[in-house]
């Protein structure tokens, strides 16, 4: 008999799960314990792993929505017959038939054959997330890291060609490398240092900021290889239209997979830290160890004022209170600076394009996105840095996290511990890297 | 197009059936051990004269009539081949290939896997083949994927005057059995020649024009309508490569999957019935490999209808790509409409 594979309930309020992809090909041989395939729910993205050894067969297709507990495909064993697919894929929102009193009575006064059993050949529907594109579309798309379903397709039915995905590539703006580090090209802006051994450190900045943020903490980093990645909309990453925090973590997690690491530290700070962790819960194997620093998405809170203020903000004038919010010293927060960071933050559309992610990650001051129980499920070395002063998120989110995550709170310090206190969270991340 | 040294030698316009015919003299004069066999291809000089006189050169000894009985023609060839001679059997039509079917397929090109590599079959087949000639259902067929499906055979199918001298001449040098397919209507056609003796590997595609828009991978007479139509395409802006692919077994994959790396787009075209033909192994190669990754739009197959070839003209010509079906198909793909 074949063992069913089954969509796992990994929330604690998940009815169902969404198919992205299958990691094993259809008819192949797969190992208890091995990724299997990804699945998205409302919350969070992550892998699910073989029950048991056997051939992967009746697969279902990515992009399905599937019920909790029931089957998405069936492991046979070693040479045993493969025949119809055991049971039908239960779908997800298809309403169930009203139930009715009335007996079923043969209608004899219509005898025509009905018409829509029949099957009906019109183009095969693709499902949303699964674009029609030509093989070289997508061999270009996979290599530059692109999301082939976020493309237009100029071809016939809309199909995605290579020139579609060559037009797609030349709207990306050219990337400058930052001294000591080199660009490379792909959706979002990435830069890697040039020094280094070992396991690399991937950088995640937080929201309004850019991988500049992360210059005074690199000083104490230098033994290791470090990969910066921007976010959309910020720094010299394109600005990408993000449907909500699901979306803006695929698109980190294609980032993520196109540059092809086997394994690397992730340290992220604020909106950086919720992603930081949303990437290490689908790709966990790919994670040596997580550092999240003053992260988002470990409660509702979050300082709605200071945020639109940030992203109003078109003169040092203005911008400059706000920054003052982010520390807890405002001494840090010259002239000089506030000015330095206007005149990053002077291109109107990178502010629309901040404004327009602020609006779906935190609608009306909330953040609309959840990350504690993959904080639950993390099971990779772990620790959260925070400062007792942050005036942006609530450092008692911290206080949720589970027994083996560690906390280092900082007396006296913002919503910034890497600049605040570089050398402190330096050293904690020199022992931990 | 040659890789062999002798493409320095002098050349001189032949037609088809004059560069077989000079093959064979060569292949006649040079080894004591090959021999002509076939239905009248002595005195008569063969169904379409490309024995010609070589009855009076070397005897009949050597250039032997035989029987009407394809089984018994290709039995005794294969025997032959067996017992050390290189015999050249001709059918009159590849049609009739159907007659000699177990001595083809069920001897020549099994008795060396089931000796144990003991003995070889050095026969080489050639077969007048293709629509075109008014010959009807029996007469017309393409039939060279049949052949090319058996493991044991080799099977060509060259396009051009230098190519079928040469790779005659190949096939004799072969240890084991060689099927040649000859498309009738090439038999008049005039193309450069060198003098002598040389070869034209088996299993080597060739390039007949370079372009980077689409690949269009033909066998035998299809090459040149399609290098036609790659003359007319250019006048449009479309740059064709156009790739002969000379052998269907065993199959050049590089230089076709080289070509679909650089286009990404390809069109096959052979005469065979379509289904199950040549097209769809190309199209299958392509698939399977990382080629498959270059391909920018479906891929297009032109090949025979699904019907016997008809006897009305007209009807016969619509039974086989022609130059505006290449034309159409190159468009349509070129230009992603596909």
């Amino acid at each position: 008999m074949p063992v069913e594979v089954i969509m796992p309930k990994v929330d604690m309020d998940m009815a169902t799960g969404k198919i992205m992809s299958w990691h094993v090909g259809e008819g192949e041989a797969v190992t208890k314990g091995a990724p299997l395939f990804d699945i998205e729910t409302d919350k969070a993205a992550m892998e699910v792993e073989a029950p048991d050894n056997g051939i992967l067969h009746h697969t279902a297709p990515e992009g399905t929505e599937v019920p909790i507990g029931q089957a998405v495909a069936w492991l046979y064993a070693e040479g045993e017959a493969v025949g119809e697919q055991p049971a039908p894929f239960a779908a997800a929102k298809t309403p169930e038939p009203a139930p009715s009193d009335e007996p079923v009575v043969a209608d004899i006064s219509h005898p025509e054959p009905d018409v829509s059993a029949l099957p009906q050949f019109a183009p095969a529907p693709i499902a949303a997330d699964r674009a029609r594109a030509t093989p070289k579309a997508r061999a270009m798309a996979r290599k530059s890291g692109l999301d082939i379903n976020a493309l237009h397709g100029s071809g016939p039915l809309g199909r995605i060609q290579a020139e579609d995905v060559l037009s797609a590539l030349q709207t990306v703006p050219a990337m400058v490398a930052a001294p000591g580090f080199s660009a490379e090209n792909g959706p979002l802006s990435v830069t890697r240092s040039r020094g280094g051994t070992g396991t690399p450190v991937v950088l995640i900045h937080g929201f309004a900021s850019d991988a500049q943020s992360w210059a005074p903490l690199e000083a104490h980093l230098k033994h290791r290889p470090l990969v910066r990645i921007e976010l959309p909309g910020h720094g010299k990453s394109p600005k990408l239209r993000i449907a909500d925090f699901a979306a803006l973590s695929r698109t980190l997690r294609q980032c993520f997979d196109s540059l092809g690491l086997e394994n690397a530290h992730l340290v992220g700070h604020s909106l950086g830290g919720a992603l930081s962790l949303a990437l290490a819960d689908t790709r966990p194997r790919s994670v040596a160890s997580l550092t999240l620093i003053a992260p988002a998405g470990l409660g509702p809170e979050i300082n709605g004022a200071a945020l639109s203020g940030l992203l109003k903000a078109t003169r040092a004038e203005s911008l400059g209170p706000w920054l003052k919010a982010l520390v807890a010293d405002e001494t840090l927060i010259t002239d000089a600076y506030v000015r330095l960071a206007m005149s990053g933050r002077s291109e109107p559309n990178l502010r629309h394009a901040q404004s327009a992610l602020a609006d779906v990650l935190f609608p009306d001051g909330v953040q609309a996105f959840d990350l504690r129980a993959a904080l639950d499920r993390i099971e990779r070395p772990t620790r959260i840095i925070w400062g007792k002063q942050d005036g942006i998120i609530p450092w008692k989110h911290a206080f949720g996290a589970p027994g083996h995550v560690a906390l280092h709170l900082f007396k006296g310090i913002g919503h910034m511990p890497q600049i605040e206190c570089a050398d402190a969270v330096g050293s904690i991340l020199k022992s931990a890297v | 197009m040659n890789t062999h040294a002798t493409i320095e030698a002098p050349t001189r316009e032949l037609s088809y059936a004059e560069a077989i015919r000079e093959a064979m003299d060569i292949a006649l004069g040079s080894d004591e051990a090959v021999v002509l066999m076939g239905e009248d291809i002595g005195v008569y000089g063969g169904a379409f004269q490309v024995t010609g006189d070589l009855v009076h050169k070397y005897g009949e000894d050597r250039v032997i009539d035989t029987p009407i009985s394809e089984l018994g023609g290709a039995g005794v060839a294969v025997g032959a081949a067996l017992t050390g001679l290189k015999p050249i059997f001709e059918f009159q039509f590849s049609d009739f290939a159907a007659l000699a079917m177990e001595q083809i397929v069920n001897q020549a090109a099994k008795v060396r896997y089931m000796l144990g590599g003991a003995v070889s079959v050095p026969v080489v087949m050639r077969f007048p083949a293709g629509s075109g000639t008014g010959a009807a259902a029996q007469h017309s067929q393409s039939i060279e994927a049949w052949l090319g499906h058996v493991p044991g055979l080799k099977v060509v199918q060259p396009s051009t005057p230098e190519d079928v001298k040469g790779m005659l001449l190949a096939a004799l040098e072969d240890p084991d059995p060689v099927m040649i397919f000859e498309h009738k209507i090439l038999y008049k056609m005039k193309g450069h020649v060198p003098e002598g003796y040389y070869t034209t590997p088996i299993g080597k595609a060739a390039i007949r024009r370079e372009g980077k828009d689409l690949s269009i991978v033909a066998t035998s007479l299809m090459v040149h309508k399609a290098l036609a139509a790659a003359e007319t395409l250019a006048g449009e802006g479309i740059d064709a490569e156009v790739i002969d692919l000379r052998t269907v077994r065993p199959m050049d994959r590089e230089t076709v999957l080289n070509s679909v790396r650089k286009t990404g787009r390809l069109v096959c075209v052979y005469e065979g019935v379509k289904t199950l033909g040549i097209g769809a192994e190309i199209s299958a190669m392509v698939a399977e490999s990382d080629a498959f990754d270059f391909l920018d739009a479906p891929i297009i197959r032109l090949g025979g209808a699904e019907c016997p070839i008809p006897y009305n003209p007209e009807l016969e010509k619509a039974a086989v790509p022609q130059i505006p079906d290449i034309l159409e198909a190159a468009r349509a793909i070129a230009k992603g409409h596909v």
